[in-house]
């Protein structure tokens, strides 16, 4: 073991130990369990935090076991891990205390929280992993930790998402197993590094490459939920909103985009990717994705399916960076990758909220809301209005670095797309917003929280409100604040800065 | 310090959002809803020595500042915003939903006021789409179907003009090098793809031909008040971004600049003729607005064509803009004086002399704040060498002025028959009045002031100020209005439907609509049902059964620890 990789170990296992103690936890054990779970998420929170400052001054941290032959399980900490770590400590944090108000006094919550540390145990180490082999691991575990939590509820349909989303996960995790197989034995069990370690072979086996990147691109491209791999996306949206926020925001969908930044970036590398017209492919691919995502997005009424539908849009947003292969695209990808996490974890935390409270499931129901639950509705037009990427707002900042690195990287059809997807945003996100704000309720509301567990002091529980106005302002100062050091857009700079080789790129 | 400075001006509006949006109902903010506006007064007047700021940390790298054009707007538009924001006070005070308003008022008032001082594009292209967004809830304010459908046209034709404005900036700064500053893109000269999308996002903004038509329906659905700021301060941004970023330099841009001139002239006339046919007065005056921006869009088109003379245009568009901004106010908010028309006396004189001076302004009456705009505007004209149709611009421009007094006549005398047929008691509200009154009065004021800061060196100001081409056109708009009086006057229903190209829009896209919903009756799908049909359906019904079946537990558990045991091996042989 080197130096300092108890640090990375100890992140790891400050989600991994309170979640398997909690299985062992009875129901009634309240008050241990919620100890637990927020001092598991806070610990992490501190250390990922540690983590932060080290990185940023330079340190290095790694982990290296033997796995197999020639095979090492490698954990390791760059700049690219932090952001991601960073991203799921933050909204793992929120997401516990938005967890704990949701589920108050429903059945099966010792089995809850403890897949849902050991979810987030594996998105910590799927951006820790220091090679693809590592990786491998942790996003099979991730798949596997996953299910329990979509099929929480139980019923039929929670059981047709979950069977969906297992049959669509483990296929696509066979694919990527064969694939990295192959790649293994091809070039070695290589660490990851800025800029590829595929170059010499890119002459002499470039079918095998091709071959082995479309096969890389399936297996993550199911969690990232590209089109035609994203079906079980949307239909996993039964499960309750906490899970719905954590699968859309940190840990699913975006371990899948992790997946694909890491192959493009640093496996495939940049320069290989464009000269074997991978990139390209990997470009239409994405504008498809969005334009789809949000073609379907405005076709549906039940709002939780409308922001699933946006989230096929959005994170293809990453990925249309990332294949840009240009530096400005690179960092509109990656900081998407933060940006896209706190608006739809805030659009989801509001939906969450008026299911809750008020019973609200379609967005025809909303008429009136903003009166009712005016910070939840704010909030909710916050996010909205950042998926639509208007200033001062996250989204912004990531469609305009899009936009200028289409341009840069010579697609200027991308700029097109940007304004296609934009407009349609505006068209499902804005009625929403219009009715609640503007639109008249004339029946009273039909109070299902208050009629469940008596009248709330706010304008629902303080533990379902008090995330979401927190998540709704880091998508706000995002956006506003985009400037300042440590800025989500600041520290994506210094990762294209310092870590990759891009080319023509001078900082 | 300066940012300080800088940024209160838009913040106050802002804070004084959050502070009546908290407690809606319990709020005494509510009468400092116009006084969010003297900030903005108070930097248009003492601003000018001020240095800008640079806020690196805010946004990417924003720039707020004053230049001696955004003085002119920054003065007009908070000097207008002031005044309606005391009218509304008065029209909106017993109104349950009054609040909202208010928060949607100071939010477009936020918007407005940074934008002027916005310096690079970003911040200034957060401020527009505040303010564009923000006005929507003023325009649907009174919820009645006709608001609904105005506000939806306002609202497409709003977003398509941000996103149209985020690709040109986009464009324009990758051809800066990156540099964000709206200086920098200027001096980068957009071209091509970039400019066209420029000149068409602020030209939604600006009413600009053939964008115009969300302007005659947005203004008689909103309140009065708001009608007054749309028409008056908000649709100059459009304006205001046209002069920040187009290639305004000693090469101009001739193309651009003939294409402007002549949307601009189009829309001069074509919108009087439109306007003229309507019956509303507050639809005659949208119309009256959608020609005035077609002169300062002509004015804009002669700075590109004619760069020698870009500084003495540019300083006359900015005077027509504030004369115009003061002037349509003032009639704006005489529509809303209905109830208030005293019974007789000095009073009653005031209340037709607020109207009637500013319509006479518009005219370009001489000694009114329309003269010296239109004076200044024609002046370099008169000896510029402009070729082919050009050469006839001077006199269009002249021309336009029958146009503008026909329009005026008609709105007088539809706003009489108005006064004519309410029979409300009195009831004199001060705010109302001050607020009216100020704003007539700067049809006069304002050519004065204007006159006694100039140069010595210009022309004198009785020169200025008079001149038989002012006259003419006037004569010949009484002249027609005169012939159209006996048939005209006392229609009721418009001759041509408010909005004119949104008539025909819609039905198409009802058409579409409709067509859509009954497409198998003619599409390739429909003709031939049973092949192509048939063929999607097995294909549906396939996918899905392989889906049941690759789904189902055993044969997901089988395959997958059958291939993860032969990887496994694979891997250890290998």
């Amino acid at each position: 073991m080197s130096d300092g990789g108890w640090l990375l170990l100890a992140i790891l296992m400050s989600s991994l130990g309170p979640g398997l103690a909690i299985f062992f936890l009875p129901e009634r054990r309240y008050g241990l369990r919620t100890l637990l779970n927020l001092g598991g998420a806070g610990t992490k929170l501190v250390l990922v935090g540690w983590l932060l400052v080290s990185v940023l001054r330079g340190d290095e941290y790694r982990l290296v076991l033997p796995l197999l032959p020639g095979i090492d399980f490698v954990l390791a900490a760059d700049a690219l891990s932090l952001l991601f770590a960073t991203l799921s400590a933050v909204l793992w944090f929120v997401t516990t205390v938005y967890a704990i108000g949701y589920l108050e006094g429903s059945p099966r919550r010792s089995r809850f929280f403890g897949f849902f540390s050991l979810c987030v145990s594996a998105t910590v180490g799927i951006a820790l992993s220091g090679n693809l082999i590592t990786l491998l691991i942790f996003y099979e575990l991730l798949t596997l930790a996953t299910w329990p939590l979509v099929v929480h509820r139980g019923t039929p349909a929670a059981l047709r998402a979950g069977r969906l989303y297992l049959g669509y996960t483990l296929t696509s995790g066979l694919v990527l197993f064969t694939a990295i197989v192959w790649l293994t034995l091809l070039a070695g069990a290589e660490s990851f590094v800025p800029g590829g370690y595929l170059g010499e072979l890119a002459s002499t086996h470039e079918t095998t490459l091709k071959v082995l990147f479309v096969m890389l691109m399936i297996g993550f491209g199911v969690k990232a939920a590209l089109v035609p791999l994203h079906s079980w996306l949307p239909i996993a949206m039964v499960a309750p909103a906490p899970v719905s926020a954590l699968l859309h925001a940190v840990a699913v969908v975006k371990a899948g985009a992790f997946g694909i930044v890491r192959v493009v970036n640093d496996v495939f590398g940049a320069e290989v990717a464009i000269e074997l017209g991978l990139a390209a492919g990997l470009v239409v691919v994405a504008a498809i994705t969005i334009l789809y995502g949000s073609i379907q997005a405005l076709r549906t009424d039940d709002l939780k399916q409308r922001l699933a539908f946006s989230t096929v849009s959005q994170v293809s947003y990453i990925v249309l960076g990332v294949a840009l292969a240009g530096p400005l695209g690179v960092i509109g990808g990656l900081v998407h990758l933060v940006h896209q996490g706190i608006t739809k974890i805030t659009l989801f935390f509001c939906a969450g909220n008026f299911a809750e409270t008020l019973g609200i499931h379609k967005i025809s129901e909303l008429d009136g809301v903003g009166r009712r639950m005016p910070l939840t509705m704010l909030a909710f037009t916050l996010g909205a209005l950042g998926m639509i990427g208007l200033p001062p707002l996250a989204g912004f900042v990531t469609k305009w670095h899009l936009g200028l690195g289409a341009l840069e990287a010579q697609f200027h059809w991308v700029l097109a797309v940007l304004i296609a997807s934009s407009l349609l945003n505006a068209a499902y996100f804005l009625p929403p917003v219009i009715r609640g704000w503007l639109g008249e309720r004339r029946t009273p509301w039909h109070e299902h929280m208050v009629e469940h567990s008596g009248p709330t002091r706010f304008e629902t529980h303080w533990m379902l409100l008090v995330p979401t106005l927190f998540v709704a302002a880091l998508s706000l100062l995002g956006g506003l604040l985009a400037g300042m050091s440590l800025s989500p857009l600041d520290w994506v700079t210094l990762i294209v800065e310092r870590d990759y080789s891009i080319p023509g790129f001078a900082p | 310090m300066n940012a300080l400075i800088w940024l209160a001006i838009p913040l106050v509006p802002l804070l004084l959002a959050v502070l009546i949006g908290l407690r809606p109902h319990r709020t005494r903010f509510n009468r400092w809803l116009p006084w969010a506006a003297l900030p903005g007064l108070a930097g248009a007047a003492v601003g000018g020595d001020v240095e800008p700021a640079a806020l690196d940390w805010l946004m990417l790298n924003t720039l707020l500042g004053l230049d001696p054009l955004g003085q002119a707007f920054l003065a007009l538009t908070s000097g207008l915003w002031l005044a309606a924001g005391l009218f509304a006070l008065s029209d909106r005070q017993d109104d349950p939903l009054r609040h909202r308003f208010y928060v949607f008022w100071l939010l477009a008032l936020s918007g407005n006021l940074g934008l002027i001082l916005a310096q690079d594009a970003l911040s200034f292209y957060l401020f527009f789409s505040l303010m564009s967004l923000a006005a929507y809830g003023l325009v649907v304010h009174f919820n009645t179907a006709e608001a609904w459908r105005a506000g939806r046209i306002y609202l497409i034709l709003a977003v398509v003009g941000e996103i149209l404005l985020f690709a040109g900036f986009v464009m324009a700064i990758h051809q800066a090098g990156g540099d964000t500053r709206l200086t920098a893109i200027a001096e980068a000269r957009p071209e091509g793809w970039g400019l066209a999308l420029l000149v068409l996002g602020f030209g939604i903004k600006a009413g600009m031909l053939p964008l115009h038509f969300w302007l005659p329906l947005a203004h008689p659905a909103a309140p009065v008040a708001a009608s007054a700021v749309l028409s008056g301060a908000m649709i100059k941004a459009g304006l205001l971004g046209w002069l920040r970023v187009l290639p305004l330099d000693e090469t101009g841009h001739v193309l651009l600049g003939e294409t402007l001139v002549l949307l601009g002239l189009s829309a001069a006339f074509l919108a009087a003729i439109a306007g003229v046919l309507q019956s509303r007065p507050k639809t005659i005056l949208a119309y009256s607005s959608i020609s005035q921006m077609g002169l300062m869009t002509a004015g804009a088109g002669l700075a590109l064509v004619l760069p020698d003379l870009r500084a003495w245009l540019l300083m006359a568009v900015t005077l027509y803009a504030v004369h115009h901004g003061f002037a349509k106010g003032a009639l704006f908010l005489a529509a809303g004086m209905t109830a208030q028309r005293p019974a007789a006396g000095a009073a009653r004189l005031a209340f037709f002399l607020f109207a009637l001076l500013p319509a006479l302004a518009l005219a370009g009456m001489p000694m009114t704040s329309g003269a010296l705009a239109k004076n200044t505007l024609k002046e370099p004209l008169y000896d510029a060498d402009l070729a082919g149709w050009m050469a006839h611009t001077e006199f269009a421009l002249t021309l336009a002025a029958a146009g503008t007094t026909l329009l005026m006549l008609r709105f007088l005398w539809r706003w009489y028959q108005a006064q004519r047929d309410t029979q409300a008691p009195p009831r004199a509200d001060s705010r109302r009045w001050w607020a009216w009154g100020g704003l007539a009065c700067m049809s006069l004021v304002f050519p004065l002031l204007g006159v006694a800061v100039a140069p010595p060196e210009q022309v004198p100001a009785w020169v200025v100020l008079t001149g038989l081409s002012l006259v003419w056109p006037i004569a010949i708009g009484l002249f027609l209005g005169l012939l159209a009086w006996r048939w005209a006057r006392d229609h009721e229903r418009p001759l041509l439907r408010e909005g004119d190209l949104v008539v025909p829009l819609e039905w198409l896209v009802h058409t579409g609509q409709r067509l859509w919903h009954r497409r198998p009756a003619w599409t390739g799908v429909g003709r031939h049902p049973a092949r192509l049909r048939w063929v999607r359906y097995r294909l549906r019904e396939r996918l899905e059964l392989a889906e049941r079946v690759l789904t189902r537990w055993e044969t997901i558990g089988l395959l997958f620890a059958a291939a993860m045991l032969g990887l496994y091996l694979t891997l250890w042989a290998g």
